[in-house]
């Protein structure tokens, strides 16, 4: 037992103290901070140029039309409309207006982003006219359209004899689509945000199975050409070591995914700061809420996750006696990680098929994909019991197995063995 | 207490046809230093990995300071140097040492303490730079050697296996080696070494087994194994006079006279023939006019009895005769 935690005292802190896990683990949360941050700063921007009021109105309407749609672009009564440049023409000047508005936004360095025409047809509710940088930006032009149609609405009703006030109230109509998830178990409140946030969650399990684990390979292949392995098993037994290797290192994964958890947390928390210093507007992203039963489900997962794949990485270690061989050695671990995080997707769209359901039982999927169902609907407690125990089982089975070829492998210089050979060394040890 | 720290009986180990091991049968007394000699490929190493328990034998006994198995207390009783040095190489020197001591049970209080005794009388702390705070493969090979040694002996081992442990240290680290591994007998532990290096075996060991092919040659104390070799050897040596080169040839290649020539330059190892008596083969050097520098009556050495019980035969096709 004392030795068990020697080895595992000696992979844990060597690997804490290391550099590359000091700085994954300072980065980490600017890694999620810009997964978190970039989307938002893009969708702000997707909904309208920020300055869609920098324009320039012809208005031949002979009516207040233009100066209306300005102060709705700038933001209603209260607004002010100067960014706009309202110009009262004739529809006989209005072409001769036109090429110098064109003129003037086709200038680089002009602040105007495009016109708008608005005359007789507008008045009547037919047509409008715009041409511009953003012309091709269909929110921009959405919104541009909007604008007239609420300003035009509200200088009829003005016209029918209602009162500034009362149209206002009538004409502040501003929508905002609301997505909700229906599902046979009922509404899932920001369906999209839980989506993102199992994402996230599928994504780091990924990560970290496929980052540990190539570190387990590589510290078991070097221990092994350096002949540390020939000491180390005349001290303790290769199940021994490599237990203390498979913990050790899990612990230090855990370590790092706390801490990512911890700072990730704070850099939520202090979205508004943030958010508002890229010049936009914080907002709030419903963070599904985990709870306790949640969050050990998901550490188990991980857990059971790490050492399915930590012990087959190890062993595999165990066969490869060059830089060269690893590549290929790692590959059927990396099929099966890989497999996992490419039906992520399916499954974000369609958790409940039967496809997404038998993929998130298989143990090699299952540490990947159940968390990622779990997050996006209910599972039923029988479906999530027999899925762990299958995974406790794939355990037991890979370990029994790793264990074999390691013991063998550990002190088997030169050639690669085939997966023959492998096989035979497990019949052998059994 | 048994007698022997270490006891082989009718061990055998063969990889995939190939046996590495076969029938060997050695004991080793308490409190000696035993040197297992032979060439590469003979299955020294192949014989120290079982007596580790690092591979398990086909067939056999081994019986390890009284105890068959070395599950238990008996292992922490063991020091192993591997032939191929092996050190976590971006470890802290201190850690490593640490860690291999923890290994073999030792508390960290006493590790920290011997690792400090041994890095100073090995020098490598020193006025100059403390080589525990460095990271190993900030070490040179001999350093790096020396600290696979202090691994192999800070839990204090009752049995010290050595293998090869003077291949690539220059003569200060090797005689510095040399002189731990006299003191560890003198505190009457058991140190076993394998080398191909027959003056270090025959200088150091109390006793010896030459093994080849994976079977003994021959095995006992080295008193015993040189009087059994028998035969009568010379020492000769011989000042350089170039008139004489011929003369002297053709007495030194009358096989009625030297039954067998070793010829390494500076002097000469040569075995009489049966009929022939040192007397005579003294003056007819000096009546061929060759200037005798040294000319003594020895026992064969270790390395001419290594050749002659080993031979070309021993060695296996594709090694080296230097192994």
């Amino acid at each position: 037992m004392d030795k068990l935690i020697a080895v595992i005292k000696r992979e844990y802190f060597e690997r804490v103290r290391s550099k590359w896990f000091l700085l994954s683990t300072i980065l980490g949360p600017f890694f999620f901070g810009v997964i978190f941050i970039v989307p938002m700063v893009i969708s702000a921007r997707m909904h309208s140029s920020p300055d869609l009021s920098h324009i320039v109105i012809l208005d031949a309407t002979g009516t207040q039309l233009g100066n209306r749609v300005a102060r709705t672009l700038a933001g209603g009564i209260t607004g002010e409309a100067s960014r706009a440049d309202v110009r009262a023409v004739t529809p006989s000047t209005l072409a001769a207006a036109e090429s110098t508005a064109t003129r003037e936004v086709m200038r680089v360095n002009d602040p105007m982003l495009g016109y708008l025409v608005l005359d007789s047809a507008t008045i009547a509710g037919t047509a409008e006219r715009y041409a511009g940088r953003n012309a091709s930006t269909l929110v921009d032009v959405k919104e541009l359209e909007d604008a007239v149609r609420r300003s035009l609405l509200a200088q009829r009703l003005e016209q029918e004899g209602l009162d500034t006030a009362r149209i206002r109230s009538l004409t502040a109509v501003h929508l905002e689509m609301k997505s909700e998830r229906l599902t046979e178990r009922g509404r899932e409140v920001g369906g999209l945000a839980s989506a993102i946030f199992s994402y996230v969650i599928a994504f780091v399990l990924y990560m970290m199975l496929m980052l540990y684990g190539q570190q387990i390979l590589r510290g078991v292949m070097e221990e092994k050409t350096s002949r540390v392995a020939e000491v180390v098993i005349a001290s303790v037994s290769s199940d021994t070591l490599l237990a203390g290797k498979v913990i050790g290192v899990g612990a230090a994964s855990l370590t790092q995914i706390v801490a990512w958890a911890l700072s990730t947390a704070a850099v939520y928390r202090m979205r508004g700061p943030i958010l508002s210093s890229f010049g936009v507007g914080s907002m709030s992203i419903p963070m599904p809420h985990l709870g306790l039963v949640a969050g050990v489900l998901l550490l188990l997962f991980f857990v059971l996750g790490f050492i399915f794949y930590a012990a087959l990485f190890a062993a595999m270690g165990s066969t490869v006696s060059n830089e060269q061989d690893v590549q290929q050695a790692s590959m059927p671990i990396m099929l099966m990680l890989v497999a996992s995080i490419v039906f992520v997707q399916p499954i974000l769209l369609d958790p409940t098929s039967t496809f997404s359901k038998v993929m998130s039982w298989l143990p090699f999927s299952a540490p990947i994909l159940m968390p990622l169902r779990m997050t996006l609907v209910q599972i039923r407690w029988y479906e999530l019991t027999a899925t762990l125990v299958g995974l406790l089982a794939g355990c037991v089975f890979v370990t029994w197995l790793a264990a074999r070829i390691y013991r063998v492998g550990m002190l088997m210089y030169g050639k690669r063995p085939t997966f023959r050979e492998m096989a035979r060394w497990v019949r052998r040890a059994a | 207490m048994t007698e022997h720290a270490l006891d082989i009986q009718q061990v055998r180990k063969s990889f995939s046809g190939h046996v590495a091991v076969r029938n060997l049968s050695l004991q080793v007394p308490r409190g000696s230093v035993y040197g297992l000699l032979g060439p590469n490929g003979a299955g020294k190493t192949t014989t120290i990995r079982m007596i580790l328990d690092i591979i398990e034998p086909d067939s056999g006994t081994i019986t390890v300071l009284g105890a068959s198995s070395l599950r238990g207390r008996v292992g922490n009783r063991l020091g192993y140097l591997p032939e191929e040095r092996g050190l976590y190489k971006k470890m802290q020197v201190r850690r490593v040492l640490r860690f291999l001591a923890e290994l073999k049970g030792v508390s960290r209080r006493d590790a920290d303490q011997r690792i400090e005794r041994w890095l100073s009388r090995l020098s490598l702390t020193g006025q100059d730079r403390d080589w525990g705070n460095a990271r190993v493969d900030e070490l040179s090979r001999g350093m790096q050697q020396k600290v696979q040694f202090i691994g192999a002996l800070l839990h204090e081992p009752d049995l010290i296996i050595l293998d090869e442990p003077f291949s690539g240290l220059d003569p200060i680290n090797a005689q510095a080696l040399k002189d731990i591994v006299v003191d560890l007998r003198r505190e009457g532990r058991t140190i076993i070494f394998s080398t191909h290096l027959m003056d270090n075996a025959e200088r150091l060991c109390d006793a010896v087994c030459i093994i080849a092919r994976g079977e003994k040659v021959l095995d006992g104390a080295i008193a015993a194994v040189k009087d059994e070799h028998g035969g009568r050897h010379v020492a000769l040596a011989l000042g350089e006079d170039r008139t004489a080169a011929d003369a002297v040839a053709a007495v030194l290649g009358d096989r009625e006279l030297v039954k067998r020539l070793d010829d390494s330059n500076r002097t000469v190892e040569l075995e009489l023939a049966p009929a022939a008596s040192a007397q005579l083969l003294l003056r007819r050097l000096l009546d061929a006019g060759a200037v005798v520098e040294r000319f003594e009556l020895v026992q064969p050495s270790l390395h001419r009895i290594f050749l002659d019980r080993v031979g070309a035969a021993g060695v296996e096709p594709g090694m080296g005769g230097d192994g």
